[in-house]
């Protein structure tokens, strides 16, 4: 069976069964969340842009904050066959695309609080984060694909890295 | 913030620093390069934060932006963006105008590459910079710029942080630079946007300056 295609845009959270492959393009400071199961064969995506919805719960895209997002990613995945304990996560993004010697500003750093809030939120449900690629000055296009499981990350320059 | 949150006469407005500015920025540019230079009427519209990117071209377009901070009485950010092709022609033609000497990029280091780009990006948002706050009647302070290199949206990542805070709506003032590089044989006309991008609550400040509040 040939494997379906997505593409996901900023916010979006898609939850899919094998084979499929999810692919975001051109991650910055955002973050490219992988979900999945290997053993109910499902996989899950989210584009996370910033880390806090600050209590605007439901009112936006549910994938848009980190703090939303995964657990929403992992609720869908358990709804489409997935069981907690086999769950694994691989994220990669959370640049920094700029940086002003002698400027610290604040929002040029929301890559870093990606990660953090993106991180701490999965422990905190104890899914284990099994393979990561963040951080950095450069942007990303990452494919997930349900084939091996594995996370191709793309970087301009650097060529491809699978995690 | 969306569509409702300005009355068309403040939109006008707005298009209207948008267009003093990117005047600016212009004749800036088009004296540093002895090149005539071109601008659109901005376009002003509210648009979705999770597609500013379709606005400028593909999400994996290898683009140059220069990034500037300006804190003062009109807080915002500006990124001069263009394809990373045509930010090669604008450093060849301000090498060659600085020179007198037509250099291939390739053959141009990359120190040098960069710092010329660094340059022209901080001539054009200042100069920008300058004619707003003028009109608005307020002090700026301008950061150092940043400069990369990457894909379209990963760059664009930074303007959809800012309004993503605020909403699900950005508001795009699109202005366009054509450098026409003329008799030039060597090199070929350049293209620029001006990206800006104002804190959260800025415009207020901006619209309460001009008496549109």
């Amino acid at each position: 069976m040939a494997e379906n295609n997505y593409i996901l845009g900023m916010a979006d959270l898609l939850v899919a069964p094998a084979p499929v492959k999810l692919v975001t393009l051109g991650l910055g400071s955002c973050i490219g969340l992988v979900v999945f199961d290997s053993y109910a064969r499902v996989a899950g995506m989210a584009h996370i842009m910033l880390p806090d919805s600050r209590g605007r719960l439901g009112a936006e895209k549910i994938g848009k904050f980190a703090d939303t997002a995964v657990p929403s990613l992992v609720e869908e995945m358990l709804k489409r066959g997935a069981t907690r304990p086999h769950l694994k996560a691989k994220i990669a993004g959370g640049a920094q695309m700029f940086a002003l010697p002698g400027a610290p500003v604040d929002f040029l750093t929301v890559g870093a609080k990606n990660v953090k809030e993106t991180t701490m939120r999965l422990a905190r449900l104890g899914i284990a984060l099994v393979a990561s690629d963040t951080g950095g000055n450069k942007g990303r296009t990452i494919e997930f694909s349900t084939s091996n499981w594995m996370l191709k990350v793309k970087t301009l320059g650097k060529g491809v890295r699978e995690i | 913030m969306d569509e409702n949150t300005f009355s068309p006469m403040q939109l006008d407005a707005i298009r209207e620093v948008g267009n003093i500015g990117t005047g600016n920025a212009a004749t800036a540019l088009s004296k540093m390069l002895s090149c005539k230079t071109m601008m659109d009427v901005p376009d002003v519209k509210f648009v979705s934060v999770y597609e500013l990117s379709k606005y400028y071209g593909n999400p994996t377009d290898t683009v140059a932006a220069v990034f500037v901070r300006s804190i003062g009485g009109f807080m915002c950010s500006l990124i001069f963006i263009q394809p990373e092709e045509e930010s090669h022609f604008m450093v060849e033609l301000l090498l060659k105008q600085q020179f007198g000497t037509y250099i291939p990029y390739d053959e141009i280091p990359e120190h040098m590459s960069d710092s010329a780009l660094t340059e022209v990006g901080n001539i054009v948002l200042s100069s920008f910079l300058n004619a707003i706050n003028l009109l608005l009647g307020t002090q700026h302070q301008i950061s150092v710029p940043g400069v990369a290199h990457d894909m379209l949206s990963s760059v664009l990542d930074v303007a959809a942080s800012v309004f993503g805070q605020m909403g699900e709506m950005a508001l795009l003032i699109k202005t366009e630079l054509k450098v026409d590089a003329g008799k030039n044989e060597d090199v070929k006309d350049v293209r620029g946007n001006i990206i800006l991008i104002p804190d959260p609550d800025a415009l207020n400040v901006l619209l309460d300056k001009l008496k549109v509040s």
